[in-house]
């Protein structure tokens, strides 16, 4: 009788383990940009549902200032956005001795470079790698020599990096074929013809890297403002990437893979999408050829770019005010008026100033100044789906820092640890997905209309294929969904004057973003930072000096 | 009930098969681990042997004074059988590594599973009686007796000892002993409130040893019992490492991760090559010391020798590597509890983090990290470390690194010292032969004016290997270790581990 009740127990907790599909409930939630208050400015005065303080993550940047604090009535100079233009526009101001008042719609700082600190470690919401900059971003340099990375210049006027900061052996591994391998390219897998493609990539790629153009200037270079205006330079600009893939007979699947992987990682973009100057400019812009770089180029940190926002933000002291969305921005007699609505509370206060940088798209820009004739590019902006997965994996000492699955429908994923020393269990990684087709509207609604689970599935499902037991692996998946992630570069997107203008949109407010410059670099939003920064600085009676450019 | 009976007697024979086999395994078992740990395999052998026949002779002897259910008694007694039998294995080893009575234990473990066998073959011969003849059932009996014992002596070495070690013979047979009884249980006619309690005991005995047979040894037995060579008396899981240690006759072993890191026999040559040189260079009295890596304490013991020392600090990331080497006997006999004296202090923490850390100056550092086998390890080894390190240490401090094998392994080793230089550090390339590695390198290293010591600060009376002659040698290389070209080994591309990897996959292979 005990036997049998022994026997049965035991047969049926067989049956019910391999019968019954494990659903190990994941936890987790999706936090965010904060669509319904940013889309208040849409319509004209409409008034946003307050925020739910209890939405809030304690674990992102600027919680700590997302308490309804009041508005002050006036400062210097306003910024409008505390992303990394804005906060490098204060933080230039601030080695000025102005005072600057950044007004942020989220309740975090740093736009799409922001982090959060819930769980093991730190880990990015965003951007999460700085390429090791060209001797030409000086103010990105600056930076990284004010946080000790930058450790001095070498004879050639090269900077040289602390090693601990660039990214640690072994950097990256793909799924390839059911099983992974060391660096992005398998070589070893691959047909001889896909071999002499990527080959035939490279050299192409190199020559590029190296090319001036007739006005003696590279052909591409970080900022892009200083890349050369050689009309067969820009001639790329008129077509795809795809279109230039092809003309140039780069047609494996490999091959395509690995361009699509690449332009979808730093533009959002698929190759048919975006620009062939943009593509060619992602494998030609980075000139850094020193010694210590041959490992990685890569500058890494756990909160990925966070840690240069919270760099910015200490270094400027700035006054950063979560929660603040400008929702009008008028100039007159000689001083600035910006309305700004606490989305905390829902009142509404007015913030006088002297002159102001807006540091915010286009398209939002455009809404909340109504000047007219201002040079508003069209930009298509791509959506994003960012994740921080909180595994239960054991340590594993040779964990790369990037994990690519080839032909997955997202980029793979991070290891927010990997810059450790110490190998560390249950490791949290931040998984990327793009979404780089054409019809971005689309994209976009579908992935806002998504609940969690939904999204949390597609994930899964997306790494399964090099994770079979990922659903029983993960403690809690937090989910980022970002409608307007980057400006994606399409074909035309240089325009017809390119590299032109100055930051000067009316007498006394100067425009920073990469929406300028089309393509989302920290380099080049540092660049536009500072110099909107220099550009106002006199209208509040400061001479910037030499310029940090 | 003849058919009953049918079965019942070729069960019965049967099952005096497996308790031939079972009780000589055991006996194997029992003289193998005696000659494994105390070493003198004939006098062990030949006492468990003669213990085992006079134990079995004794059970014979009181089997007489067992009547009235027979059949409960046999079940018990087999179930007694394989629970002593069976359990004996792991219960020496525990006992061995903690610095149990091992003796006592091993001599009591060997009378007990000899008589409770020697009860057994009359008590069966007893219960078959009725069924068979008196000659027949002799004859049967004895000759299955026999050959189960010639079984197990030929399963033994050949299959049981190589394939499933000797924790999981030991439980095995148990299982057996226990099968044999709960199957019993259901040839014998038992009164029913009887026979629910066998069964449940057997049902209990039976998932005791078959988890244990799963569980406890599946990885530490079988797998690492062959690679290591030698019977594991101590073993656990860290969130780093796998810690192990061993136990021959001869020497004590320990392995992380499956790599040796001393053997008792031949670790005094490492420690004192690692310590003593270095002192000497130093060229003043050694008062604070720094020991990264080494939480084993030999190198510290080797420190501690010099009466000037104020203060050591260890750092060892793993804990469980410093709590074995300050608790279990073994190895406190090996360190000579220098772990527990009041001038060490032992820090479990990330040796990287613990030179980013600001600190006070020390004079002596002495490196030894496992090999640079994988990227964690690794970063121990590149020139944003020994940067570090070069700061901890000043101008006036020595520092003494581990640096793998420059006959194994020659680019490996000169990378290290490439790196070391890299990061502005005078280096004084030595090794010296160590016959458990073969000829091992170590680098000493400092500011500007570093050079191979001349005198030893020690008197050599207190040593087994340096002395005057010995030292100068240790600095020439022979042609085939001599230095070879070899890259800076920098975080972003961490060269040394690929090096490292190839160059010892070929001694490996």
């Amino acid at each position: 009788m005990q036997r049998r009740a022994f026997l049965s127990a035991v047969a049926g907790g067989w049956v019910a383990s391999s019968v019954l599909p494990d659903r190990r409930p994941v936890h987790g939630r999706i936090m965010g940009a904060s669509h319904s208050v940013g889309h208040a400015l849409r319509g004209n005065d409409a008034r946003p549902a307050a925020l739910n303080p209890a939405d809030i993550d304690a674990a992102l940047p600027g919680r700590e200032i997302a308490a309804p604090a009041p508005f002050p009535d006036r400062t210097d100079v306003l910024i409008v956005g505390g992303g990394a233009s804005g906060l490098s526009a204060a933080w230039r101001l601030a080695a000025l001795g102005v005072e600057s008042v950044v007004c942020e719609l989220e309740p975090f700082v740093g736009g799409t470079s922001t982090y959060g600190t819930a769980g093991a470690s730190a880990h990015p919401w965003g951007a999460h790698y700085l390429a090791a900059p060209n001797p030409e971003a000086r103010a990105a340099l600056r930076l990284l020599r004010e946080m000790g990375v930058v450790t001095g210049w070498d004879a050639a006027g090269r900077p040289m990096f602390d090693g601990r900061h660039l990214c640690h052996a072994p950097e990256e591994r793909l799924f390839y074929a059911g099983e992974w391998w060391q660096g992005l390219v398998p070589v070893d897998a691959l047909t001889a013809d896909e071999r002499e493609e990527m080959r035939r990539f490279r050299s192409i790629a190199d020559e590029w890297t190296t090319r001036i153009g007739s006005d003696g200037r590279p052909a591409f270079d970080i900022p892009v403002r200083l890349s050369s205006k050689d009309p067969d330079v820009l001639a790329l600009d008129r077509r795809s990437f795809a279109e230039w893939l092809t003309a140039n007979r780069f047609t494996s699947p490999f091959v395509r893979w690995y361009v699509r992987y690449a332009v979808l990682d730093d533009y959002g973009g698929e190759p048919e999408t975006i620009s062939a100057w943009a593509g060619l400019h992602y494998f030609a812009a980075r000139k850094l050829k020193s010694q210590e770089l041959l490992g990685s180029h890569f500058l890494v940190w756990p909160e990925g770019n966070g840690r240069l926002i919270r760099e910015l933000c200490e270094r400027s002291q700035a006054n950063v005010y979560t929660n603040a969305l400008v929702t009008s921005l008028t100039e007159e007699r000689g001083s600035v008026r910006a309305t700004v609505l606490n989305a905390y509370t829902g009142e509404r206060r007015t913030i006088e100033a002297r002159a102001a940088v807006l540091a915010i798209p286009a398209f939002v820009a455009s809404k909340i100044t109504r000047i007219g004739g201002a040079p508003w590019p069209k930009r298509t902006a791509s959506p994003w789906v960012v994740a921080n997965l909180h595994t239960g994996w054991p340590a594993n000492p040779d964990l790369p820092w990037d994990s690519v699955l080839f032909d997955a429908k997202g980029l793979g994923y991070v290891h927010a640890q990997h810059q450790q020393t110490v190998v560390t269990e249950q490791p949290v990684v931040t998984y990327y997905r793009a979404y780089g087709d054409a019809d971005v509207a689309g994209a976009r609604q579908s992935l806002l209309a998504k609940p969690w689970i939904a999204l949390a599935e597609e994930i899964i499902a997306d790494l399964m294929p090099a994770h079979p037991h990922i659903r029983d692996e993960v403690e809690r998946m937090d989910i980022m969904v970002w409608g307007h992630a980057m400006p994606r570069p399409e074909p035309g997107f240089l325009g017809s004057d390119p590299f032109a203008g100055s930051p000067l949109i009316s007498e006394r407010i100067a425009w920073a973003h990469v929406d300028q410059a089309g393509i989302a670099l920290f380099e080049e939003a540092q660049d536009r930072g500072v110099r909107a920064a220099e550009a106002v600085a006199p209208l509040v009676g400061k001479d910037p000096g030499e310029t940090w450019l | 009930m003849t058919k009953q009976r049918r079965f019942v007697e070729p069960a019965l024979l049967g099952s005096v098969f497996v308790i031939a086999t079972s009780g000589l395994v055991y006996e194997l078992v029992s003289g193998t681990l005696a000659s494994y740990v105390l070493g003198d395999s004939v006098t062990q052998f030949s006492l468990v042997i003669g213990l085992y026949l006079f134990a079995m002779g004794l059970g014979s002897y009181l089997s007489q004074f067992l009547e009235g259910r027979l059949i409960d008694r046999f079940v018990e007694i087999e179930l007694g059988v394989a629970l002593v039998g069976g359990l004996s294995a792991p219960l020496l080893f525990r006992t061995y590594a903690v610095q149990g009575a091992f003796r006592p234990l091993l001599y009591g473990l060997v009378v007990i599973t000899g008589t409770l066998v020697g009860l057994e073959i009359p008590l069966l011969l007893r219960l078959l009686k009725f069924s068979l003849d008196m000659k027949e059932l002799v004859a049967r009996v004895l000759g299955l007796d026999y050959v189960g014992a010639l079984v197990a002596s030929l399963l033994f070495p050949t299959l049981l000892l190589p394939h499933l070690g000797i924790h999981q013979t030991s439980l095995l047979f148990g299982f057996l002993n226990a099968a044999v009884a709960f199957a019993t249980t259901f040839l014998f006619p038992i009164e029913r409130e009887r026979l629910v309690r066998l069964r449940v005991e057997c049902v209990l005995v039976l998932m005791l040893l078959g988890s244990g047979f799963f569980v406890v040894t599946r990885f530490v037995d079988r797998f690492e019992a062959q690679y290591f060579g030698a019977p594991i008396v101590y073993s656990m899981q860290s969130p780093y490492q796998r810690v192990v240690v061993t136990q021959s006759p001869r020497q004590t072993r320990l392995f992380l991760n499956g790599q040796l890191q001393f053997s008792s026999d031949d670790e005094y040559r490492y420690h004192e090559v690692l310590v003593h040189p270095a002192v000497a260079a130093l060229g003043r009295e050694p008062r604070r010391a720094l020991v990264l890596g080494g939480g084993d304490g030999l190198a510290v013991r080797e420190l501690l020798r010099y009466p000037s020392i104020e203060h050591i600090d260890l750092v060892d990331l793993d804990p469980a590597v410093t709590d074995t080497f300050r608790s279990l006997p073994l190895a406190k006999a090996l360190n000579l509890g220098s772990l527990d004296d009041p001038r060490v202090t032992v820090r479990n923490m990330d040796a990287y983090k613990f030179l980013e850390e600001p600190g006070t100056a020390v004079d002596l550092a002495l490196v030894d990290f496992p090999d640079p086998g994988n990227y964690a390890v690794g970063k121990l080894y590149t020139d944003t470390f020994y940067r570090l390190l070069r700061e901890r240490v000043g101008v006036r401090g020595v520092v003494v690194v581990q640096a793998t094998s420059p006959q194994y392994a020659r680019e490996s080793y000169w990378c290290v010292v490439t790196t070391m230089e890299a990061a502005g550090f005078v280096t004084a390339p030595f090794h010296a032969y160590v016959p458990s590695f073969g000829e091992w390198g170590f680098i000493l290293a400092g500011a500007e004016g570093t050079a191979p010591p001349t005198a030893l600060r020690i008197d050599p009376s207190q040593l087994k290997y340096l002395d005057a002659a010995v030292l100068p040698s240790l600095f020439s290389f022979p042609r085939d270790l001599g230095r070879v070209e070899a890259p800076v080994n920098r975080l972003n591309d961490q060269a040394l581990v690929a090096t490292y990897t190839r160059e010892w996959a070929v001694w490996t292979r």
